[in-house]
């Protein structure tokens, strides 16, 4: 079915349909859809990917009441339950959480650092059926937790949440994605820090080998505010993490790292992409991944330097071991600087495990396994030691020892 | 940024093209266009076997298929294919002249203005020059002593007519004419460019060498080099360019093939000056070039050197396609950028065999408002391991208008090969700057000594005869009236 058709014919469930303006907006994307040569080589969210599974996809959307928010006073923390993208109205004097409005998705739409040809984007802003805002008040220290729960199979959600952190604010949020069925969730989160604000975005990303993750996140940052992000990608079905950072106010920082398992036939494909629009601003971008049996995985980031934002300091990191033989690992580290008093960098190793390294463990008695799986701990460990929340470490430590049982 | 910056930056870009001048000479040359009668008139100027027409009539179909490569980080007018000329040459030049005193002495003239006189360079530094000039070779000077020892250095058009074998088996063989739409379109109008062959076990005891001159106006010059380094042997080539001032942009399309077989090595040096466009971006050369070469034997070698600081637009990656089994690959580059000019280079490392090595080392100077990419590629199949590459791209900017831009691909398919990419991006230090100017250096010199350290890695590549020219360039380019 085409999109044209597929929009149509379940318009009633989908947001926003009766507004004007989105609506123009949508044709506008529809019409993207029609022209688009779908362009592999040189569109970097198409490679490595069979794009005809998510656009002729079948439409299914579900609502369910189980959602739900716990408020823990003692400890400013917050557990909320968010099923298959929706998330129950909630307020107080620190949070409030909302559905999302109109407006919302009026203002995104004219943000244009997200390429006009990401096609799962485009999806994304036609299908949208769920989604959420949550506003911390100014100057309140919170932790969120957010259990991301899909219901049934062959359910499609796509779903655009709103986080706002007001001046002085801090944030904690840990997000889990977890879930066993056959569906595909594409979902973009919208990310605005004010002032001073603070936000430290945890992903953790563990889902069954038939379940299809897309995360797009847009994040923009005001003076002297702060965002960072890890990604931890342990999922066993195919996980697309595209993350945008837009520093727009001096003094603030991006820093966005993430970690990806793969094996067996999957695929990963990620992008990180910071725009230092402002002077003295810092970014960081690390990704590291580690490929196992058949799989395949992309990197793509990118520092762009604006011709104002002088002092400028942007990092980049690459790293991928390739576990076996049939796996591939393809990065593009790109800089893209207009302006000249800055500090620029990238570094991108691929390569397998050193057998001088292996060689001295084994020397020393231990078997190849366990020299390999030792050194694949110790190439992540620089990140996973810097998690100061020991629940949150926990979990993950367990998930690497699940995937390096199956490491052989 | 300080004034005295500002005023360095000044002078910099005052500074005039020194080789703007243009030689009046008669052209002869077909109407403007391109069509297969084009193609026709030229592969009957240059008096070609039916093969290579119809070869040319090939690429030209294809070519009309094809449409320009985008990706890169370019911007200009689109290209009127229509409304340029693709074969000049100075007249009377049908029949060849049999040394440098037939030679017309205003083209002799030229070549003195740039530094390069024939006549000296022949006694001085032992170097076999095939110069040529639009179109057409001018002279090929040490043909005789090469010949004692079986190398064959011509130009193209001679070669296809005395060697059809040699060209008939290695012409298009490493860049295909469906390549792109450049190949396409240097296959169906080549005119000019050097042959050389290499014979088994042969080190070539010279540098061999080929100045490139653009004259005519709306002429776009389309050559075509050939190298082919048969087993064991050694080549060491040199380019360089040079072209005279111009308004109107000028289209420029060369491509350039490489053959090294089993051991056998090949050293191809550039040095790029053509005209850059004047401090408000007018005019320049559009330079679209496309340099290739295969690794076909194993402990083959393949290094390319270049210095670019001309052309509006230069859109060049020499690359290697490591084939034979521990064959190397190697890039070195410098790019200067200024006033307007363009620049997007890099390179393409494609690792087949086992125990290929490649590295890259690439400079990249941006001055006044230009945009300086580095786009490289590094793959390795299925089948390359133990493949190593290490890749370093630095990028130098001077001013707050210029764009310094690195764009790496970096595709592993086998475990067992490494790769290490490092790229850094920063102005000239101040510590440094203070340093130098501390010790009783000028502002200009100081920044002349740092960037010309900047690009150490990469000069002390070139071979001593083109050294010289390459740091002049350099200053040139950078420091106005210093060098």
């Amino acid at each position: 079915m085409n999109i044209q058709d597929n929009y149509q014919k379940n318009k009633k469930n989908i947001f926003f349909s009766d507004n004007k303006d989105i609506q123009s907006h949508r044709d506008k994307l529809i019409n993207i859809f029609e022209t688009d040569r779908f362009d592999r080589k040189n569109n970097e969210s198409l490679k490595n990917i069979n794009l005809k599974k998510f656009i002729d996809f079948k439409y299914k959307y579900l609502v369910s009441a189980e959602t739900s928010v716990i408020n823990n006073n003692q400890d400013n923390s917050y557990s909320i339950v968010s099923v298959n993208g929706q998330c129950s109205s909630f307020k107080d004097d620190k949070i409030e959480i909302t559905k999302i409005l109109d407006k919302d998705y009026n203002d995104f739409s004219k943000n244009n650092t997200i390429e006009k040809n990401d096609h799962f984007v485009n999806l994304n802003s036609l299908f949208l059926n769920s989604g959420f805002k949550i506003v911390i008040k100014k100057n309140n220290n919170i932790k969120i937790k957010i259990s991301n729960i899909v219901t049934d199979d062959n359910l499609t959600i796509f779903q655009k949440n709103n986080y706002i952190c007001e001046e002085g604010s801090s944030l904690n949020l840990i997000e889990e994605y977890e879930n066993k069925n056959n569906s595909t969730s594409n979902i973009l989160n919208v990310i605005n820090l004010e002032n001073n604000s603070q936000l430290n975005h945890f992903l953790i990303q563990d889902n069954s080998s038939n379940h299809n993750l897309i995360i797009t996140s847009h994040s923009s940052c005001k003076k002297d505010s702060n965002y960072t992000q890890k990604v931890y990608n342990f999922s066993e079905g195919y996980v697309r993490n595209f993350h945008y950072s837009e520093l727009i106010e001096a003094n603030s920082e991006a820093d966005l790292q993430g970690i990806f398992f793969l094996k067996d036939n999957n695929t990963s494909n990620n992008k990180t992409f910071v725009k230092h629009l402002a002077e003295d601003c810092k970014s960081n971008q690390v990704y590291k991944g580690i490929l196992n049996d058949r799989s395949k995985a992309t990197y793509f980031s990118n520092t762009h330097v604006d011709q104002v934002a002088q002092k400028t300091e942007g990092y980049q990191l690459s790293k991928g071991i390739l576990l076996s033989d049939n796996a591939s690992y393809f990065s593009k580290p790109e800089l893209k600087i207009y302006a000249d008093d800055v500090k620029c960098s990238h570094g991108s190793t691929i390569g397998p495990i050193d057998e001088n390294a292996i060689f001295y463990l084994r020397s020393r008695g231990m078997s190849k396994i366990a020299a390999t799986k030792i050194l694949i701990s110790s190439f992540i460990n620089e990140e996973l030691s810097s998690i100061d929340n020991e629940q949150m470490s926990e979990i993950i430590q367990k998930k690497l020892v699940r995937y390096l049982s199956k490491v052989k | 940024m300080n004034s005295e910056t500002l005023n360095t930056l000044d002078t910099y870009s005052k500074n005039k093209y020194k080789y703007g001048f243009v030689t009046d000479i008669d052209n002869e040359k077909p109407k403007k266009g391109l069509n297969e009668d084009t193609i026709k008139f030229i592969s009957l100027k240059k008096n070609e076997p039916d093969w290579m027409l119809e070869w040319r009539l090939k690429a030209f179909s294809k070519w009309k298929r094809m449409k320009e490569p985008k990706w890169a980080n370019l911007n200009f007018p689109e290209i009127d294919y229509q409304d340029i000329y693709y074969y000049s040459a100075p007249k009377g030049f049908e029949k060849k002249p049999k040394d440098l005193s037939e030679v017309d002495p205003k083209l002799i003239e030229t070549y003195n203005k740039l530094g390069i006189p024939l006549e000296e360079q022949k006694v001085l530094a032992g170097v076999a020059v095939d110069v040529v000039f639009d179109s057409v070779s001018v002279a090929t000077t040490y043909k005789g002593e090469l010949e004692k020892l079986g190398i064959i250095f011509c130009s193209i058009g001679e070669a296809i007519q005395k060697h059809p074998d040699l060209i008939k088996k290695y012409l298009g063989s490493v860049i295909p004419p469906g390549d792109h739409s450049f190949s396409a379109l240097n296959s169906a109008v080549f005119t000019d460019g050097s042959f050389v062959y290499i014979p088994e076990g042969v080190k070539c005891p010279m540098e061999l060498s080929t100045y490139f001159r653009i004259n005519a106006e709306n002429t776009g010059q389309f050559e075509r080099t050939l190298i082919i380094a048969d087993k064991g042997s050694y080549v060491s080539y040199l380019e360089g360019c040079t072209a005279p001032k111009r308004d109107d942009n000028q289209l420029h399309a060369a491509n350039v093939e490489l053959i090294a077989l089993e051991d056998a090595e090949i050293k191809y040096s550039t040095v790029q000056n053509w005209y850059p466009g004047d401090e408000d971006g007018k005019g320049g050369i559009y330079n679209f070039v496309t340099k290739r070469g295969l690794c076909a034997g194993k402990n083959s070698k393949i290094s390319w050197t270049q210095v670019e600081t001309g052309s509006a637009i230069t859109w060049k990656y020499p690359s290697c396609i490591l084939k034979g089994e521990n064959s190397i690959g190697e890039f070195y580059s410098v790019a200067i950028t200024n006033n307007f000019q363009q620049a997007d280079t890099g390179t393409k490392m494609t690792h087949i065999g086992k125990n290929t090595k490649s590295k890259i080392i690439s400079k990249g100077i941006s001055l006044g408002k230009s945009q300086n990419t580095y786009r490289g590629e590094v793959s390795f199949l299925r089948k390359a391991d133990k493949a190593r590459n290490y890749t370093q791209c630095d990028s130098l900017l001077v001013g707050n208008k210029c764009g310094a831009h690195t764009v790496p691909y970096i595709d592993s398919k086998n475990n067992t090969a490494v790769i290490e990419h490092e790229a850094s991006t920063s102005k000239i230090n101040e510590d440094q700057l203070y340093y130098c100017r501390q010790r009783g250096l000028s502002h200009e010199e100081a920044v002349s000594l740092i960037v010309n350290g900047f690009c150490k890695q990469v000069l002390q590549e070139l071979p001593m005869e083109f050294a010289v020219e390459a740091q002049k360039l350099v200053s040139i380019s950078l420091e106005g009236s210093v060098g």
